[in-house]
Order: structure tokens, then sequence, then C-alpha cells
């Protein structure tokens, strides 16, 4: 058997990943060093180092942050709140799932139901049916109990996307930790009832602590998954008012189709990716330590 | 110490029998109410436009709208382009990842952590965010004229879903015994033919899963599909981001044409779920 014949079973699926992903990708770094803005041909592409990155993180009168760095929080707020609303109410939900009730398929299937939706159809339906102040569920039923409705995704865009983000990702969670709960053997839950733990005990000190790796799997999935998120935003707030609801994809999405400066635009994608890769790390790194600690 | 532990159990099943009809309710409730911005798109696209205006939930059914929607030239072509490029990337990413996911599993390179540093390597594409790739391919689409054809799109679709197969598949054949292959290799069967006789067969639902699961993600993806596709190879996300501008105007349209879009993925994404689970805990575990 000759060794090299298994790297043909490789060598395909390899070349259109990396033609594909690796390649733009390196591109995109080459880019981030260039002066290059595509509504300006009059100036000719020039190699000028790091000062695309600098154009973003200077901080020219100390105590006024730029722009970049309202973004940045925005993004970290935004993805973090996110990962832990889902991951407190997925562990919530699953508790609930994880019983023996007639019909719990069918509460199970209507509870994922949101993870398979389409962002912009979800983002639309959600927009039009329930956050209009007029003809939205929001708008009359706010009406009906006397309050003025407010428009939800002028004055709390952030708010209106973290809990539209949490209702797609909650079912993600919900999926993997429920598979995690239904793993812990039998055994363990019915010493656990002889030695008559409590509701509170058995769930907090019992099954958290069983499922931790889950929760931590699922928080990482969901954390490069909902980071690159942007047609949600798109359709929903626009990034809007402003820049406030933007998140870093969504400000080099908007750096390219609108302000059409392809260096700068990589140099915010570049920066992007190593923000996210520093998430994960990070992440990585917290479930390790406690996996050495048990 | 008996009777002691015969009243316990008495006990515990009066409980249970008070407990069971409580959790019922609290669970559907919970349930019901979740899922129900989609359950109210599904029941306005039985309205016509004068009913939807108002939010009511009863009403007298009609197939008008959805027969509208449907019968509308724009949507479907949008509805074309998203099933020609689900059928596609889902068969040319199978048809690439299962024989790399077979090799990395069982495969034997000249060097000894090949295998796992390919895997990696695949993993860590997944990590990378479309937009740190948009703008090279946006240019290249842009000279080679890809916009405006749909086999541009369904390469950029192949390249980005290759590695969730990758990872979903290694999980699986991970699973297959190092001995069966072996002993096959003894007999004389090539690599290939160990993959199809042997391999493939073993694993039939997990490559069945994760067909759906990239059929799923690439029903729903956006970015790509918005970013590199014309008017005429749009998909249906793309659609459906059109009906942003729309202030309540159209609600049943919407409702439709989004029932439409958000139906087959919801169906397909339940019936992966399983080994969903399987494949991604299994992948990350280990990755």
């Amino acid at each position: 058997m000759k060794k090299e014949k298994d790297w043909l079973f490789v060598l395909p699926a390899i070349l259109i990943v990396a033609v594909m992903t690796q390649v733009p990708f390196v591109l995109t770094l080459i880019y981030s060093t260039l002066r290059w803005n595509l509504a300006r041909p009059d100036l000719p592409i020039k190699f000028i180092g790091f000062n695309n990155y600098l154009h973003f993180l200077k901080i020219p009168n100390f105590p006024q942050l730029p722009e970049f760095y309202t973004i940045l929080w925005q993004t970290i707020t935004m993805t973090g709140s996110t990962l832990i609303i889902c991951a407190v109410v997925g562990f919530l939900f699953s508790i609930l799932l994880d019983h023996d009730i007639p019909g719990i398929n069918i509460a199970r299937v209507l509870i994922l139901g949101p993870f398979f939706v389409m962002t912009t159809a979800s983002g639309v339906i959600w927009k039009t049916t329930i956050f209009n102040t007029t003809f939205g569920w929001y708008g009359v039923i706010a009406k009906a109990l006397g309050f003025t409705p407010i428009d939800l995704l002028s004055y709390r865009p952030m708010g209106v996307i973290v809990f539209l983000f949490s209702w797609q990702w909650t079912p993600f969670f919900v999926l993997i930790i429920l598979a995690g709960l239904q793993g812990i053997p039998g055994d363990v839950i019915d010493s656990m009832k002889i030695d008559g733990a409590n509701w509170f005990q058995s769930t907090f000190r019992i099954k958290l602590p069983m499922i931790f790796h889950h929760v931590m799997v699922a928080l990482m999935l969901g954390l490069i998954f909902i980071v690159k998120e942007i047609g949600l935003i798109l359709v929903t707030t626009a990034g809007g008012p402003g820049t406030r609801s933007y998140n870093l994809p969504y400000a080099v999405y908007m750096e390219i189709f609108n302000g059409s400066n392809v260096g700068r635009a990589g140099a915010l994608a570049a920066m992007t990716v190593i923000i996210t890769l520093l998430g994960v790390n990070l992440l990585y790194k917290m479930a390790k330590k406690r996996k050495e600690k048990y | 110490m008996q009777g002691d532990l015969a009243k316990k159990q008495t006990m515990y099943k009066i409980k249970k029998r008070i407990r069971t009809p409580i959790l019922t309710v609290i669970i559907f409730g919970i349930a019901i109410l979740y899922f129900s911005p989609i359950l109210y798109m599904f029941l306005t696209s039985f309205k016509t436009e004068f009913q939807a205006v108002s939010p009511k939930l009863f009403f007298k059914p009609t197939l008008a709208t959805l027969s509208n929607v449907l019968s509308d030239k724009n949507m479907f072509g949008y509805l074309k382009n998203s099933i020609f490029q689900v059928f596609f990337t889902t068969f040319f990413c199978l048809l690439l990842a299962i024989p790399a996911s077979f090799a990395l599993a069982f495969g034997k390179f000249k060097k000894k952590h090949t295998n796992e540093k390919i895997y990696v390597w695949f993993i860590t594409t997944i990590l990378l965010p479309p937009v740190a790739v948009i703008i090279p391919l946006y240019t290249w689409f842009q000279r080679f004229n890809l916009i405006q054809s749909p086999f541009g799109l369904l390469i950029a679709y192949i390249g980005f879903h290759v590695p969730i197969v990758v990872w979903m598949l290694h999980s699986f054949f991970s699973d297959v015994p190092l001995s069966i292959i072996e002993a096959a290799q003894i007999d004389g069967c090539s690599r290939f033919r160990q993959m199809t006789s042997i391999a493939i067969p073993l694993i039939r639902t997990g490559i069945l899963s994760a067909g759906l699961l990239v059929a799923v993600f690439v029903w729903n993806e956006f970015f790509l599909g918005f970013n590199l596709t014309g008017n005429t190879t749009a998909t249906l996300p793309v659609y459906m981001a059109r009906f942003r501008e729309q202030q309540g105007m159209f609600v049943a349209q919407l409702s439709a044409s989004s029932t439409i879009a958000v139906l087959p993925a919801v169906i397909f994404g339940w019936m992966t779920q399983k080994s969903l689970v399987k494949g991604l805990t299994l992948g990350a575990v280990k990755g």
C-alpha cells in the first residue's frame, strides 16, 4: 500500500477550502496594509504599513474614544450578553425539557424551531408583526394596557438585537445541554433521590457541574457563529440609529460596500478575526482549567 | 423499615401525579410562547392583506395569499436559486468531505501527526468570519463576472461548508472500529473499496444528517448570498431581506413568503437534531 495515495482523498477538499477561505484571508491581510479606496481612483494603491490599523486604534484627544472602541465595546456586550442569556435560559429550558411528561417531544420540537429559521426572515417577522408600534402585537398590547408604545428598534437597538439573537440561539444551547443532561447516568439520579437532595441542590450542585463541559462547548460554538452574524442586524436596525447597533463584522461590511475603502475594511476584518480568536481561546482555557480541577 | 420505604414510595407516586399535569402546562406554555412568532407568521400567511393589518388570532383562512406568492415570478426565481444552491452544495460537500474525513480517520501519512494537523486546520477555517474573506472574493467575482452565474456562489458555498461536514463526519468515522478497516486491508481491499463498501455503509445516518445540516445552513445563509449574487442569482434569504423597508405593509405577503422560506429548514432541522448534537459536541471535545 503506497502511503501517498491517502493524500488523494484529502487533497480536493483541502484545495477548495484553501482557495475559498485561506487565500482570500491572506489577501485581506495584504490589503489591510494598502491605501486602496475604490471611490478614489485618482489615488494610487500604495503600501502604507499599519496606517489603516492606526486609523482605527489611534486616540487623538484622550478622554474621547474614537468610534472603533465604541463598536468594539458594542460587539463585546452584544455577543457577551447574548451568550450569557443563552446559557442561563438554555440551562433552565433544558432542565424543564428533561422531564418525562406526555408529549415532551412536541415541546422540544417547538423550542428548537427558531434555531433553524433564516435570520433575515425572523428579523423581518419580528420587526413587522411584533415590534411595529401601530400594527404589531407589541404596539397593540401596549395600547390596550394604556402605555404609549415606543419604537424599540430606534430607542433600544442593542436590547432588541440581543433579544433576537438570544431567541435564535437559546435552542442551540438547549440542544447541547439537554444531550448532556440525558447523558447523566441513571444511578446518579437515583442515589440523589435516595439521599434526599432537594430540587435546588440536585440541579445546581449535581447536574450543573456534570454538564459544565457541554455548556462550555455551546458557548464556544455560539461565540463563533454569533460574531459572524450580520443579516439580523441589517434587516432589523441596519446598525442604527447612527452606529449604535453596529458590531465589528457589520462595520467591516459598511466600510467595504458603503465606504469603498478596501484597505481600512481589511484592517477592520483582520482585527475582527483576532478578537474572535482571543475570545474563543479564553473560553477554551477556562474549560481546560476546570477540567484539570476535576 | 419496610413500611417506611413503602410509605415513601406512595408519597413519591402521589407527588408525581400532582406534579405531572402542572409541569405539562408550564412546559407547553413556555414552548408555545417561544414558538409563537413563527406560529403567528404561519397563521398570517392564510390571511388576506386586509385581515393581516390588525393582529388577530381568529379569522377566516384563505389560500389566496400563499398561492399569489408562489405564482409570483420573482419569488419563484429566488426559490429556484435556493434549491439549486442547496442541492449542489450538499452534493459536492459530501463528495469532497467523505473521502477527506475517511482518510483523516484511517489514512497513514509520512509524518506522524499529519491527520490531526489537517483536521485542526479544517476546524480553524470554520472560525473565520465571512467578512474576513469577502473583499477578495467580491473583487474576483466582479472581475470574472461570477456574480451573474449561479456557479460562483456555489463554489464559495462548497469551500465554506466542506469544513463543517469534515468536522461532523470525523466523529462518525472515528466510531468505526479500526480493526474492521485493517481486516479489509489484509484481505486485499483497496483504500477506495474500504471506504465505499465498509466505512460508508456503517455511518450512513451520520452522512445523511451531515448532508441535511449543510442543506439547512446553505438554505439559510445570507451574507455570501447577499454580496456575491446579482438579481438573477440571489437566494431566498436575500429576498426576505428586501422586506426590511416595508414598515407594517404587506404583512400577509411577507408572512406567506417567510413561511415558504422557513418551513423546509425547520422540518429538515428537526430531522437532524440528534446527530447534530453528536457531531458537534464530539468534534468539539477533540478539537
